[in-house]
């Protein structure tokens, strides 16, 4: 029994940063019809950053947020003004897909190149402490992380929702013609939207590197169940990808308990498929996702 | 003739300036193109300089054969499957399963496997082909990764980590560079069954169907083409061969290793070398995987295990994508075309070039366009597959003469 609240509440932990990526994941594909590969990438590349920034200053990998968050922000505006908006719209989807491919490959490359192939752990003196929640043992670095996820997540929605860039940010994802019409200059916000969806993988990368070792060819094991959220979820709806996310983040926590680590990955695998077949829109997707 | 259909082979139709003549001469020049090829690729075992050499050139052949096999989906109907490596793995391993389980003939085994991987494709294809284009690039990529799992944990029947031995279809006393003079025949012959194939398809009513569903899915839907069950043919059929070719590399080589097999590399090396030469042509895959192939093993034999080859391949990739989508052959031709003089008054225009003249040119003319083309709008495909001289005389509209020429 306490290995089940066990996993459960490490279920939901987990779930809680894989809602926030997602989040990233739909933001592009809600402003842009991008299948942005080379999200996991960046969150791999955040998560070397903010073992760089420890090991050179000493001080706590989270401080790194306030470096990667504006320079992500920044690289997500640049990427999407100078490299995404110049393919054809025609077969943007598809090409979209090939050029976030060829940026993963480099930002896999390059790391490995600087950083070398190794593991790489940030160590922490709060690293090993752990509190009890339910019955349930929790490292103090997941409870972090996951409050995280859900501080920037709520922050997210606060912008959608309250906010006058949310707003446009919002029309021009149900429907840039008429968004452009009544005076949102939907490029800039296109460009802000990318931003903001690299953003979170910034502070994903940062939670990653609290409590796992991780290494350049980890962003892999990412973007395969992040996809698979985000398609479950119905591509372009952020509370479906949420929802998704902890749905499919607890069922894998579950599912190691009688399958073990390795085959308990596949349950994201076989959730993509049913979904495609029996819902391809997906559970939450509203009308964007038919097209796509 | 002019209707929407036939901007879907605006770029896929020879754009040489046609006149009985000139087609009879580039069709002589077609065919000295392709004897030169075949005697190139048949003769290259013999002035290779050593069996390392020759081996580059079973490994480059074994990608020309990925990469035309992948552009069977890739280049008809434009949708970039970025996990093809999951069919080649699969053939590999089918093969080598069943070369060791049941010692059956290795050749059999091949077509077996590649049988099995075909109907296999059916469910996946299904799966990813319901929706349009970025569930499709999503399941591509989840299924490498699946099956690199499944093959990596399931070490029982597939050897998981530490690999699985392939037994050689040649006795001990053919010599390695013999083994790789008869691979590079054999790779050499199953990329000509690929090519053909291709070939076929590309002038059938099925393959100008496919094309349509490129260049706009909708109006092909709406034109009558059965979308889904076209692309799901054209699906299966790319991991067919695909899965043959994994299967004769999986002989050749000997030697299985998940990592390997299911790699999400090996899958875009085949995007890039089918864009790199370009997904409309022909023999653009084929010459794709020429570069890249060398430059992939060049790469390896100088800089060894470092990261380095990844950065190479994605600026390349990244520079492909943004600056030559259509890759290297109708780039060329473009070229060559321009310092060509033109033959016939009837110049090439693609659809986007139209499209600004019509918007440009007197609405009179352009209303006449929008006529004739309601009227003769009928008889739908077959009519852009070749560009024929009389089709369009019988109509005095300037702006209607290019379009029909296109």
């Amino acid at each position: 029994m306490s290995l089940f609240v066990q996993s459960l509440v490490l279920g939901v932990l987990l779930g809680g940063l894989y809602a926030l990526l997602a989040a990233g994941l739909t933001l592009y594909f809600g402003v842009m019809r991008v299948v942005m590969i080379a999200h996991s990438a960046f969150l791999i590349l955040a998560a070397y950053l903010a073992w760089w920034f420890t090991n050179e200053t000493g001080l706590d990998p989270l401080l790194s947020l306030v470096l990667t968050v504006p320079l992500f922000f920044g690289m997500g505006v640049v990427m999407q003004r100078s490299l995404i908006s110049r393919l054809r719209p025609a077969t943007l989807t598809m090409m979209s897909v090939l050029l976030t491919f060829s940026i993963a490959l480099v930002i896999e490359g390059t790391l490995g190149f600087v950083f070398s192939g190794t593991q790489r752990r940030i160590r922490l003196d709060y690293g090993g402490s752990s509190i009890e929640i339910a019955g349930a043992n929790v490292a103090v670095v997941k409870l972090i992380a996951f409050g995280l996820a859900v501080v920037s997540l709520a922050a997210l929605f606060l912008i959608m929702k309250k906010t006058q860039f949310g707003q446009a940010l919002r029309a021009t994802i149900q429907h840039p013609e008429a968004a452009r019409l009544i005076g949102i200059n939907t490029e800039r916000v296109a460009g802000y939207g990318f931003g903001l969806g690299l953003a979170t993988a910034a502070i994903g990368g940062t939670a990653l590197a609290l409590d796992s070792t991780f290494y350049p060819s980890l962003h892999w094991h990412w973007i395969g169940p992040l996809m698979a959220i985000i398609v479950v979820g119905g591509l372009g709806s952020i509370p479906g990808a949420a929802i998704a996310a902890m749905v499919l983040g607890m069922g894998q926590a579950l599912l190691q308990i009688p399958l073990g680590t390795t085959w308990a990955q596949t349950f994201f695998y076989i959730a993509l498929f049913a979904t495609l077949m029996v819902r391809p829109q997906g559970f939450f997707g509203g009308r964007l996702a038919q097209r796509f | 003739m002019p209707s929407a259909s036939d901007t879907t082979s605006v770029s896929t139709t020879d754009p040489t300036p046609v006149g009985d003549r000139s087609r009879r001469g580039s069709m002589l020049l077609k065919a000295v193109g392709l004897v030169a090829l075949t005697v190139a690729v048949l003769s290259f075992p013999a002035v290779a300089a050593n069996p390392f050499i020759l081996s580059v050139g079973v490994v480059i052949m074994s990608y020309a054969v990925l990469a035309t096999s992948w552009n069977f989906v890739g280049g008809f109907t434009g949708y970039i499957s970025l996990g093809h490596a999951s069919y080649s793995g699969l053939g590999a391993y089918a093969t080598g399963l069943l070369v060791i389980h049941t010692s059956m003939n290795p050749w059999l085994a091949m077509l077996l496997a590649g049988l099995v991987v075909a109907v296999l494709a059916v469910p996946i294809g299904i799966a990813s082909l319901r929706v349009r284009g970025a569930s499709f690039v999503i399941v591509s990529i989840a299924l490498v990764l699946i099956l690199l799992l499944v093959f990596q944990s399931w070490g029982s029947f597939t050897g998981g980590s530490n690999g699985l031995r392939v037994p050689r279809p040649f006795g001990p006393e053919v010599l390695r560079p013999e083994q790789h003079e008869r691979f590079f025949y054999l790779h050499a012959a199953l990329l000509a069954v690929a090519l053909l194939v291709w070939w076929l398809i590309d002038r059938s009513r099925f393959g100008t169907g496919l094309k349509a569903i490129r260049e706009d899915e909708d109006k092909a839907q709406a034109l009558g083409v059965p979308t889904f069950t076209y692309k799901l043919i054209a699906f299966v059929v790319s991991a067919f061969f695909t899965a043959l070719g994994g299967g004769m590399y999986a002989l050749w080589f000997g030697f299985l290793d998940p990592i390997f097999q299911f790699s999400i590399l090996v899958g875009s090396y085949m995007v890039l070398m089918s864009l790199l030469g370009g997904i409309r042509s022909l023999f653009g895959p084929f010459l794709g995987a020429v570069i890249v192939g060398y430059a992939v093993e060049y790469f390896k034999n100088q800089y060894g295990d470092t990261q380095f080859h990844l950065v190479a391949m994605g600026l390349l990739l990244g520079l492909v994508v943004l600056f030559m989508p259509d890759g290297i052959i109708p780039a060329a031709t473009a070229l060559v075309d321009r310092f060509r003089p033109q033959r016939t008054s009837i110049r090439e225009v693609s659809a986007a070039d139209l499209a600004e003249q019509r918007r440009t040119a007197d609405p009179e003319a352009a209303r006449a366009d929008q006529q004739s083309r309601t009227d003769d709008g009928t008889d739908v495909p077959d009519a852009s597959a070749e560009t024929s001289t009389g089709a369009a005389t019988d109509n005095d509209s300037p702006t209607v003469t290019e379009g029909a020429r296109r």
